[in-house]
Parts: C-alpha cells; structure tokens; sequence
C-alpha cells in the first residue's frame, strides 16, 4: 500500500540531492513545486488517475538524481537519420556529442540548463507557465528538480526543413540513476518544425525517467513530434507532454511504445483560440512484465477546435496497458469536433488491459465521439491467409502489422517509419 | 436552436404530480442511532437475525465515507436530519383488500392514474402499492398463490418466509457494498419480496408505485427477487413524488438473482420531483440494484427511463457468473432545470459465453448534467465472453453536460469488448427533413428524441412504453423548438 510516509519519504529523499539552480528565478520554481509534494494526494489506486497503475514498487526504489553534466558518455551514440543531432545522457543535454551547427543562425536549439544560466528570458517566461506542476507526484518532482533537457525555440515564420531529433540515453551504473529531463519547445506564428524523440536505454537498466515537456504553439505554428520510446524492460518512464496552443496551430503527435517495465505516457492538450488542431496517435506492444499506460486529456475550452486521438495495443504475454483518454469540451466551446479510439488486441491468455476512454460536454453544437475494442485476432482472418499458405505463424504477424499500420503510417519521415516497423517485427518476432 | 425564454418556460413547466395527501403517519423524529434501528425493527416485529442484521450494517456504515467520485454536485446531506420511519396509520392489523384501504391512499393513486382497481380488471397487473415505508395493498395475491408465485412486502416475508429471506437478503448486494447500500440494509422500511418457484413463468407482470409522501422522510426500499431455475418474471417499477421544498433522500437497493435458466426483467420508469426552476429541492436518488445470473444460461435485463430526480445515482449492474448467462441495460435518462444525473451500468463477465448489452442513451436540457458511467469487467474466466456498448448523448440547450466514463477491463483475450459513445445535437437536417413535411418544429423534435431513445422503449413492456412516451414529450415540453 502507498501511504503518506511512503510517498513523502521517497520525494524528499530525492529532493535532498537536488543540488543547486542555475538561477534564483529557478530556485524559486523549484522550490515552490518541493513545497506542494506533501500536500498532493497519494498516488495509490484510490485515485482515478492511478487506478490501474502500481507505483508501490516504484517508490520502495531509491534512485540518485543526477545534478550535473556528465562527464561523458561510455557508449556508443546511435546514428541520426537527420543532420540536427541532440544527445542527452541521464536528462543532460551533451554538447560534443550533438551536431546542432547546420540549423538556421536564428534558432535556438540547446540545453536549457544553459540557456537559463545566459539569463535567457525567453525561458523565464514561459517556463512552468504551459504545465502544472501540481498535477501529481512525478510532474511535482520534476519542477523540484528541474535542471536541464531541450530548448527549441522558432522565431516567427521560421521553417526547419530537416527535423530536429533528440537521443535520450542512460549512463547506468551501480545506483539507479533518475533523469529529469525538463523541456521547452516555444514555436513563434507560423513557424514549423519537425520534432523526433528517441528514449534509449543506452549504458542503463534499472533507471527512472521523468520528463515533463511544456510545448507553446503561436497562432499557425506547426509541429510534427514524434516519439519512440524503447527503454530497457527493467526501466520506469514516465513522460507528461503538455501543449498550449494558440489560434489554427497544428500539433501532430506520435508515441511508438515498445519498452521500458513500467512506462507512462501523458499528453495534456489544451486550446487557447480557435482554430486548432491536434492529432495524438500512439502504438504500443506490451508482454511479459511490461505495463504501458497513456493518459490523455484534451481540454476544448474554444469553439471551432478539432482534436483526433488513435491509440493501438498489441498486447502479448503477461503484458498489460492501461489507457485513459479524455477530452472536454467547455461550455461556449461550439463548433468542437473531437473524436478518440482505442484498440487493442490481445494476442495471448494472459494480457490485460484497462480502456476508459471518456467525453465531458458542456457545450451543445458539437461533434465528440469515442469508440473502444478490445479482442483477440479474427480466427476467420487467420484461416483465410492460411488457405493460401501462409504459416501460421506469418499470418498472425502480417495481422499485427495490418494493425499497427494504421498508426505507423502517420509517420511523414520515411526511414523513422521504416525503423519503427522493423522494431515492430523485433517485437512480433518474439511472440 | 432553443431561445432562452423557450428554455425558461421548459424549467417552470410545472411539476403534474406535485400535491400532497394529508394521510396521519406515525414519524420517527429525525435522527439516526442504533435506537432507531431498534425502533423500526421492534416497529415491524421483526425477528432476532434481521435486528442483528441491521445493526451489524449500521455499524459497519458508521466506518464509511459517503462517496464523492460521481458526477454530481449537491450540498452535503445530514442524516441525523432525516427520519428513518414513517408509515400511514392503519386501524387494527391493517387492510386486508381494497375497501379497507384509506380512502385518501386510493384517492393519491387515482391522481396518478394509477387506479389499483381499474388496473386489476383491466391490465391484469398484480400492484404492491408502496406509500412511504410501509405496504398497504397488495392485490392479485391468490392468483399468484395459485401459480406458487410470492409477491409480498419483505416485511412479511420476513416473517412468512424467513428461510428465503436469509438465503438471498444481502447475498448480491451485501451491507458493505457501498455507503448509501449500507445505509439501506440498517434502515430499510419496506419493499417487495419476489420469489418465482421452479419452472413457474409468473402469469402477470409484477408492479410497485414507490411513491414518497412524508416531508424529511428517506425512503429506503428493498427489493429482493428470486427466479429459481427456469422462471420467468417481468418486474416494473414506477414512481413519482410530491411537490417539497427540502431535498429527500432515496436510497434503495434491488437485489435480483436468476438461477438456471431463469429470466428476470426489471423495468422501471422513475420521475420523481427534479426540485424547482432554481434547482431547489428534488429527490436525491442513490441507488443500488444489482442482479446476478447465478444460474447457467440465466438472463437479467435492466430496462430504465429516469426522468426525474434532482439527483441520480444508479447503476443496475449484472453479474454473469452463471455460463452461456446474459445481462442487458436499457437506459433512457433525461435531465432538464438542474437536473443532475450520474448513472449507468457495470456488467461482470465471470462464466463461459457470457454476453451483455448496453444501450444507454442520454438527453441533457436546460442546465441538465447526464453522466454515463459504465463498467464491464471480462474476468479470466469468460472465454468466448462478448460485450456490446453503444451510448449517444443528445443535448438540447447550450447550458447542459452529457458526460461518457466507461471503463473496460479485459483479464480474457478470447472475450471481444465493443464500445461506442456518440455526443451530438439533433441535426438541423433531420429538423429540416420533418420541418419540410409539415411537421411542427417541437413534433419534429419530439418524433427525432422518441427515435432517439426507440432502442431503448422498445424493451419496455406494452404500457409502460406508452407512460414512457409520454412522459418524454412532458419532460422535453418547451425544452426545443
């Protein structure tokens, strides 16, 4: 059971190794999201949001936050299938590791340890105006400790035409290291980019990862983002994405979930005027010892906003997901369109799987729909690549393929699709 | 669509069965202890076992919370504010047909059209005519008899069939279930013992009027029915209140358990006082029903048109343990002025081919708030296990909520889970379409909403779809146009 002592205890004790700001603006951001970690309600299956997540085990862990720049990095660094390379290791941005000097003279694009430490007020303003840091435990922990992680900034009408793709690796070691990766995506009008996550667990196991993104669209910007996360099976991620969108922005997002041993996926869409979109799509595969969880609340509190979200599971042996969706629309807020799925399929006795996806409404000329399935492969679809010789074996992964295609074929770069379909058969392969 | 002042003339339209008979009845003051329990035991004669019954549930309740996950707002309820007992005084050992009814009782009942004799000849309906707490008619009793079907007051069959009554009372929704559940096994006044023997396919559906008369009087019902295997019955409920300023509380809890075989149908049409144009007064309904297929092969089916209530809290739920068993929810819930309802269904698929419905289909008005809440578990063991959920939301009113919270947990790859949920308003096309030829604006709507909810009528029995009907066009009055 999650008590009072259990959860406090474990906070504070990575709140004592915090080490210090870069900033008295940030000591004081810090020190405000410490002060609220005790009064915030427990994260035990008593709370909605954390009904079907455990995180006893998590908490009877002790991990060492990681309070400075590594020195570097024993591994090797995976290649970039772009010319803007950033490699962060334990949540650290790495300077000699990355190529970010082809990127146009008026980006910013960088570790935001440094930018804060240049005084750069850009990130004084905005940062933890985007994302609450009282929203539960890990995004509290996260603002406490906030250090480093990304910066991009696009200033007004400014197009990259290469996407801008981060590696997130581990160092490892004998204490369970905890990354706290905290970023800053600030998109000026009409400015455009292209975002590509890699969560690796490079050097790492055993390790924590609790990243929080606040991400700001002005009016007409466009961001595609997308986000393969492959931790270590043994590893717990948590990542909480949080976006503030301004008047016909576009915000397309993709999570690829393979890894990690318990991992957890936030987005929290929010429009600010109207005219907005957003899409956020996610696949994810789970077997034994693995839980994937996705929470998604998509707040309509504009008229005239659309929002889609497309969520897939394929889940195998003992592997469980848990998802929970949510979109609201505001009262005033006519003319929304949102619409929300989530499928999962379950390829084997023991997988579970929790699905809640929800609509709030207050507003009454809207379009808001949901659907949800749960099931296992069509035996008749089987038996009909079957009677054309396909092994068996075959014909359930080129199902499961079918499946995810759905979600894969979203991805507008294509050797990241190429990449996420061969990890995809990995997985498939292992059934 | 709707102009405020249509919306304005929607909220005052008056409450049609809000008077008040002037009945004498013995009131507990208000206040709830181990004393009142006592009282209202020692008041019904009770045996040693449901005294003990009752207070092991009051004092397990003493260690709850009242729950506050719905979605739902009202001020905090005082239950030291309530009384736990009132029943209408009765000369002697009380009436034993019609004639010695108090003339005023058949008088309220006959405002509400519900006349017990004319429903006798003419519907061939069996009335256990509930007024406040206690049972004061019961016709069709020997016809039944000779079917070997009991239909009494749980009063009586405590005393008349206690071996029944301690078998089943509490096995589907046992006292520490939930807060208002608990509440009701301590302080249950009255309600209606059902038992279909054997192979017996009841000969006429059964019928309760809850009605609520006593100001600060909770209502706290009991149903229990029991079709054992292969029997049949059709269950209908209905209700109304009269017209109070100060909120009452309604806790009831229906227990149904189908054995091998059996198919219980339980319907209900509830329009009890939704408080007035401010949201002022109204019945807080918090209920707990619950069926189980215990038998293989049984079937429960829910069907509901909750129409009234300032405060809904209701989710009939099945358990299907029972294999090849199934369970349904029909659900048309309508909230207008302040209206607040939170309800749904949970279906527990335990045995092997179990299968379940949901329709559930929810129209919101004025400053309406209609919440879907819906559970359906697959456990390990329902192999082949099927489940289908469709709940749509139609909103009428800028001002109004239509909320959709389901939750699916699939512990069975071989069990297949469907669920769908749509919000929308009624589309000006299809008002068009019917505008077109010749239709009022408000038939128009009214024909739209009967579409709408025509899954859902249609699994009400004959004259109960017909109330139902009606009741919708009375409830939406005004509401569109």
């Amino acid at each position: 059971m999650i008590t009072a002592e259990l959860q406090k205890g474990w906070a504070k004790s990575l709140l004592e190794a915090a080490g210090s700001a870069p900033a008295p603006w940030l000591e004081e951001l810090r020190s405000s999201a410490g002060a609220l970690i005790d009064g915030l309600p427990l994260v035990n299956r008593k709370q909605e949001a954390w009904r079907y997540t455990n995180v006893e085990p998590l908490l009877k862990e002790s991990f060492q936050p990681v309070v400075e720049r590594p020195s570097g990095y024993p591994g090797e660094v995976p290649e970039a299938i772009t010319p803007h390379r950033l490699v962060f290791v334990d949540g650290w941005f790495m300077p000699e590791l990355s190529d970010t000097a082809l990127l146009p003279e008026e980006v910013t694009c960088g570790s935001l340890n440094d930018a804060i430490a240049a005084g750069d007020e850009r990130v004084k303003n905005r940062l933890g105006s985007v994302a609450d840091p009282g929203e539960h435990l890990f995004t509290a922990l996260n603002t406490a400790l906030v250090n480093d992680g990304l910066f991009l900034h696009l200033p007004a009408g400014v197009k990259l035409e290469s996407p801008v793709e981060l590696f997130w690796l581990n160092s490892g070691g004998e204490t369970p290291l905890l990354a706290q990766p905290r970023n800053l995506v600030i998109l000026e009008p009409g400015a455009e980019a292209v975002l590509v996550e890699h969560h690796l667990p490079g050097e790492g196991e055993r390790y924590l990862h609790n990243g929080l993104t606040e991400i700001v669209l002005d009016p007409g910007a466009k961001l595609d983002h997308y986000r393969v996360q492959d931790e270590s099976e043994q590893a717990w991620h948590f990542s909480r994405i949080v976006l503030d969108q301004g008047s016909d922005s576009r915000y397309h997002g993709i999570t690829l979930a393979f890894g990690g041993h318990l991992a957890r996926t936030e987005y929290n869409g929010l429009f600010t005027a109207e005219g907005a979109h957003c899409t956020l799509r996610g696949l994810y595969t789970v077997g034994d010892d693995q839980l994937q969880d996705f929470h998604l609340d998509v707040r309509h509190d504009v008229p005239h906003c659309s929002s889609r979200e497309q969520f897939k599971g394929l889940l195998y042996g003992k592997g469980r997901a848990v998802f929970d969706g949510r979109i609201l629309v505001a009262k005033d807020a006519q003319k929304s369109d949102a619409e929300l799925t989530n499928d999962n399929l379950l390829l084997t006795r023991n997988a579970e799987v929790d699905t809640k996806p929800q609509l709030e409404i207050y507003a009454d000329d809207v379009k808001a729909s949901h659907g949800t399935t749960v099931g296992q492969l069509e035996a008749n679809q089987v038996f009909y690549l079957r009677a054309r010789g396909i092994d068996e074996q075959k014909a359930v992964h080129m199902l499961c393929e079918g499946f995810a295609a759905e979600i894969i074929e979203h991805i507008h770069l294509e050797t990241l699709r190429e990449q996420a379909l061969a990890r995809l058969r990995q997985t498939l392969g292992n059934l | 669509m709707s102009t405020q002042r249509e919306l304005d003339d929607l909220v005052k339209a008056g409450y049609e069965h809000g008077f008040v008979t002037e009945v004498e009845s013995e009131t507990l003051p208000p206040g709830l202890n181990e004393d009142t329990i006592r009282f209202i035991s020692a008041k019904k004669n009770e045996p040693e076992w449901m005294l003990e019954y009752r207070l092991k549930a009051y004092r397990h309740w003493l260690t709850l919370e009242e729950p506050d996950w719905a979605h739902l707002q009202h001020d905090p309820i005082d239950y030291q504010a309530i009384s736990y007992y009132s029943a209408p005084k009765k000369a002697g050992d009380g009436p034993k047909s019609l004639d010695e009814v108090d003339p005023e009782l058949i008088e309220t009942y006959n405002k509400l059209g519900i006349p017990l004799e004319e429903q006798k000849a003419l519907a061939g309906v069996a009335v256990d005519a509930v007024f406040d707490s206690v049972s004061v008619a019961t016709t069709f009793r020997e016809e039944l008899a000779k079917a070997g079907v009991i239909f009494c007051s749980i009063s009586e069959a405590v005393h008349e069939y206690p071996e029944l009554v301690k078998k089943y009372l509490g096995s589907v929704v046992p006292h520490t279930d939930n807060f208002f559940a608990c509440l009701n096994a301590a302080v249950f006044s009255d309600g209606t013992f059902v038992y279909i023997p054997e192979g017996v396919r009841c000969p006429m559906e059964l019928s309760t009027y809850f009605r609520i008369n006593e100001a600060k009087t909770g209502q706290f019902e009991r149903t229990l029915i029991v079709a054992d295997k292969g029997a049949y019955v059709s269950y209908l409920e209905g209700c109304t209140a009269p017209m109070r300023d100060e909120n009452q509380l309604h806790a009831a809890v229906v227990e149904l358990i189908a054995l091998e075989d059996a198919k219980i149908k339980y319907s209900t049409v509830q329009n009890w006082y939704p408080g007035d144009e401010k949201g002022r007064g109204g019945i807080y309904n918090f209920v707990t029903k619950r069926g189980d297929c215990r038998g293989d092969r049984s079937h429960i089916s829910w069907t509901q048109v909750e129409t009234g209530s300032a405060i809904t809290w209701k989710y009939p739920s099945c358990i299907l343990s029972g294999d090849d068993s199934v369970g349904e929810f029909y659900s048309v819930a309508v909230t207008r002025g302040y209206q607040q309802a939170d309800t749904g269904t949970k279906m527990y698929h335990i045995g092997r081919n179990t299968r379940s419905t949901i329709v559930s289909k929810g129209i919101s008005a004025a400053h309406g708030q209609n919440a879907y809440r819906g559970l359906v578990r697959m456990g390990p063991k329902a192999e082949n296990a099927r489940n289908h959920t469709q709940c749509d939301s139609l909103l009428i009113g800028d001002q109004c909520g239509a909320h959709t919270f389901p939750y699916i947990e699939v512990r069975n790859p071989t069990a297949k889970v469907e669920h769908e949920a749509t919000t929308s308003k009624i589309s000006e096309d299809q008002l068009f379409y019917c505008r077109q030829r010749g239709l009022s604006e408000e038939d128009a709507v009214s024909m739209i909403v009967n579409g709408f909810c025509k899954e859902v009528f249609n699994e009400l029995p004959m004259e109960f779809a017909v109330e139902a009907r009606k009741l919708l066009n009375i409830t939406l009055e005004g509401a569109v146009g």
